[in-house]
């Protein structure tokens, strides 16, 4: 079998594992100086043109660092559901198009879009599971605390991802993201906001950073982590927090399509796509910084008694709307 | 009648002949002395007397024989001190927490420093001293010496003596114990407290002080009286304007000394500052305890302006070194008036804001609104002080009862709130921010001509006295005996924290772990105020001893 060069560049460098991995760097450098910014700092400015190599410092500070592996902790657990975590969610990134196709041209399917929730949810059951095996009572408390707000959001989130699916006809991430000519943003807003506050708390963002509130548990199930197994959580957590924002813009956005004015359609789709992603962060950092943490019990009472009605409403709404909205679907 | 005299009064015609002895020194101190045994009746009546008494700290003094008690009783803007005396070689009197709870810190720290043994007492331990101090070494007597631990080993049973309690109670049970501190992002200070949780849920709290604790007291008998203005001052950073308008208070009052008045309006000038910057420094907290990180670092910029000003007025921006004996240390230049005015006057606009985000915001008010109550008549139990009193709706304030410095000629509102929650101690803050630039203000438009200090010499008369100042935390005490030299016999500080920190337990059982960091911010701690000398860490086998000398000599160095 021919090694096919192209396979493997698209897989290693671009739009694969390198490439998401500058992206993550970049979005997290994006995060930091925006949420400075809003709070009257003047964030990461020192390494690099405007302090843009600040992640990649801090994370060659956190690999030359000892790394400690509690005596009780579940070692293998421990070792293991970092590496985990950061992989899976690399890997989701597969069934998003982000110059335009998948990263392994073609590998998009009809319900490609059911396996990367599914991969979402198993992703942050790891995290429960990196706090679970270190066996420190913040961890604990910090892992039951994922494990609980995770049980409140993760059934809307799915509910509002399946709202685009309706309005395009497909379960296809692909496809969803090409039948929007006009961005399903227009078409149902309702649904893009909620989806925005429930992706808020998938990400353990302010007012949902419960899990690893630091004035109350320390940083929750991180306390036990150092060194390089720190390193991976917390580059697991950028790439989660760009793939967060990568599915509501494929879902809502219009994906990386958008005008293509000269050159190569692949470079353009990139732009627009990382264009797109970065307001969505913007949004993201926006909501977190008008709010204070809430407590637990009121998210999850939140989430029972408000975002699942809620959830259910907006589907049977689009529901209702897809056939009035399907000229203008396409 | 005075408050005073009606209270001294009220104790002559109910205790008769049980009283000894009877001062009125200043129109709003008197200093009861009882027959042994008697302290309790006179405390009673005190406080069946009027609903406004209180607990404000309870001074023990080695008068060589024997073991002077003072329990200062605070009576509607007057401090009476009923005294009680139990031989040193058996000191042991009755407690008195079954009448006023409030005083149970109290009787612990005296036990704990000079070991008066209070019969009675629910739960008589160590409040500041490590737990493996030696037994029967009690600094504050007279005749205690450094060398004492020094030469003897701490209880050596190979076995640490503060240890971390198992993470469950059992096998079975659901119960997990939560250490928080001594190093913990909730606290700013070193202090410990071992919960007891199920679930998300707060059963139980145990608190463990005096981590920091530096011997200030036994080091302040050892300078002379005005080197121990400065030393008072570092018992806390953030109030050491308060701490050395009460020391200076007390010394003035011993020594009679009459203090200009352009001195009295300067010293609010710096005192109102420091509340303002302390307040804000608090609310930035909370912020931070909230997870509302901008609130955070806004209430901290705002806060710079405020420490600009005090920069300019007293050349330091935090340790201002400003209140003296006898007046303050420098004048204010004419020149900085506008300065200062135009600062309190943007800073009352962005107290606008703050009000606003308190008042308004959702997440702010889902946090802190119905968390952590304390009802007044706990409030009262507990004898609290300061903004937590006024948070529960009393409406207590020693600037306005026990006018000190320029308070008696400057007109002002006491805030209080009746929400009795996180969010109503949180607000009354953020109100007497405005107050206190409304003060400033005032004091500035009527600021006195003439010096702005007297020559003191530095012997003081043989005498005692009690000084109480509102500092940003609450009313702060010092007790000050002074024996005719120029050193202090005894100096006795009890600060707002320890009054209110006992408070801590009754409002955070039953909440959530995550109101512990909302609910013990809304106390406004600081440790470094309650604790006051020797470095023992327990926690594993590195012990550290510094002596009184060394404290001595880093301070000159430093």
């Amino acid at each position: 079998m021919p090694i096919d060069l192209g396979f493997f560049l698209r897989v290693l460098v671009f739009p694969g594992f390198i490439f998401l991995l500058a992206l993550s760097l970049f979005c997290d450098w994006f995060e930091r100086k925006l949420r400075a910014r809003m709070q009257n700092r003047m964030g990461p400015s020192y390494a690099g043109p405007m302090g843009l190599l600040q992640p990649i410092a801090d994370y060659v500070k956190l690999l030359t660092k000892e790394d400690i592996v509690p005596v009780q902790a579940t070692r293998l657990l421990f070792t293991a559901a970092p590496v985990f975590a950061l992989s899976l969610l690399v890997f989701t990134f597969c069934y998003i198009p982000i110059d335009g196709s998948n990263i392994i041209l073609n590998s998009c399917f009809e319900g490609d879009l059911i396996l990367v929730l599914v991969l979402i949810t198993i992703a942050e059951f790891t995290v429960f599971l990196s706090g679970w095996a270190s066996t420190n009572p913040y961890s604990g408390i910090g892992a039951t605390r994922v494990l609980t707000q995770f049980l409140g959001y993760d059934i809307p989130l799915i509910v509002f991802a399946l709202g685009p699916a309706f309005l395009s006809g497909s379960l296809s991430i692909t496809t969803i993201a090409q039948k929007q000519a006009i961005p399903f943003i227009v078409l149902t807003p309702w649904t893009f906001i909620l989806l925005v506050i429930t992706l808020q708390a998938e990400l353990g963002k302010d007012p949902f950073d419960i899990p690893h509130a630091e004035t109350e548990i320390v940083a929750g199930y991180l306390t036990e982590f150092s060194g390089r197994r720190l390193a991976f959580i917390e580059i697991a957590k950028d790439v989660q927090v760009v793939l967060g924002a990568a599915l509501v813009t494929v879902l809502f956005l219009g994906g990386p399509y958008g005008p293509v004015l000269f050159g190569p359609s692949a470079l353009w789709y990139t732009f627009w796509f990382i264009v797109k992603m970065l307001a969505v962060i913007f949004l993201l950092e926006y909501v977190g910084s008008v709010a204070a943490r809430l407590r637990i019990d009121q998210v999850v009472r939140a989430n029972w008694r408000l975002m699942i009605p809620i959830s259910l409403l907006s589907l049977a709404l689009t529901i209702i709307c897809a056939p009035l909205l399907s000229p203008l679907v396409g | 009648m005075t408050a005073v005299e009606e209270a001294v009064d009220h104790l002559r015609s109910e205790l008769g002949k049980k009283i000894v002895e009877c001062k009125i020194l200043t129109p709003r101190r008197a200093y009861v002395l009882t027959k042994s045994g008697y302290h309790r009746d006179a405390i009673s009546s005190l406080l069946v007397n009027s609903d406004q008494a209180g607990i404000s700290a309870i001074t023990g003094t080695d008068l060589g024989s024997e073991i002077e008690l003072n329990y200062h009783i605070r009576c509607r803007g007057a401090i009476v001190t009923i005294k009680s005396t139990v031989p040193k070689e058996s000191p042991q009197i009755m407690t008195i927490t079954d009448l006023i709870p409030g005083a149970a810190f109290y009787e612990r720290e005296v036990f704990d420093l000079l070991g008066v043994v209070f019969q009675g007492h629910p739960n008589l331990k160590k409040l500041v001293l490590p737990d493996d101090w030696p037994e029967g070494s009690y600094p504050l007597r007279k005749d205690w010496d450094a060398k004492e631990i020094e030469e003897t080993t701490p209880n050596s049973g190979g076995q640490p003596a503060i240890t971390n309690p198992l993470q469950t109670d059992g096998a079975d049970s659901s119960v997990i114990n939560v250490v928080m501190g001594p190093q913990h992002p909730a606290l700013h200070e070193p202090e410990r407290f071992s919960f007891k949780v199920d679930g998300e849920l707060v059963l139980d709290v145990e608190p463990r002080l005096g981590y920091v604790h530096r011997g200030i007291e036994k080091a302040a008998e050892r300078l002379m009286f005005f080197q121990d203005v400065y030393l008072v001052e570092r018992i806390c950073g953030i109030c050491n304007a308060a701490h050395a308008t009460c020391f200076s208070e007390a010394v003035e009052s011993i020594g009679d000394i009459a203090i200009p008045s352009r001195a009295k309006y300067l010293r609010t000038v710096v005192h109102e500052l420091n509340r303002i910057h302390s307040h804000l420094l608090l609310l930035g907290v909370a912020g931070y305890e909230l997870g509302y990180e901008p609130l955070f670092q806004y209430a901290w910029r705002d806060r710079e302006p405020v420490l600009d000003v005090i920069e300019l007025i007293t050349g330091n921006r935090i340790m201002t070194d400003y209140i003296i004996i006898g007046g303050v240390r420098r004048d204010l230049r004419p020149s900085i008036h506008d300065k200062i005015k135009s600062t309190m006057k943007k800073l009352k606009k962005q107290m606008k804001f703050y009000r606003n985000v308190f008042e308004e915001d959702p997440t702010v008010r889902l946090r802190t609104k119905e968390v952590g109550i304390l009802k007044p008549s706990r409030a009262k139990e507990l004898a609290v002080v300061g903004p937590v009193a006024r948070g529960s709706g009393i409406s207590m304030d020693t600037r306005r009862e026990d006018a000190y410095a320029a308070y008696d000629e400057i007109p002002f509102d006491v805030i209080t709130y009746k929400d009795c929650d996180s969010w109503a101690r949180l607000m009354v803050r953020v109100e007497e921010i405005v107050e206190s630039t409304e003060i400033i203000n005032y004091a500035l438009d009527h600021l006195p001509s003439g010096p702005y200090r007297v020559k003191v010499p530095r012997r003081q008369p043989e005498g005692e006295a009690v000084s109480c100042v509102e500092a940003p935390r609450g009313e702060l005490l010092h007790y000050v005996k002074s024996d005719g030299s120029a050193y202090p016999y005894r100096v006795k500080v009890r600060t707002p924290t320890l009054a209110n920190i006992i408070s801590f337990r009754d409002i955070v059982r039953g909440s959530y772990i995550a109101d512990i960091p909302a609910v013990l911010i809304s106390l406004d701690p600081c440790f470094s105020c309650t604790d006051r000398m020797t470095f023992i860490d327990t926690g594993n086998a590195r012990k550290w001893r510094w002596s009184l000398g060394d404290i001595r000599r880093l301070k000159t160095r430093s």
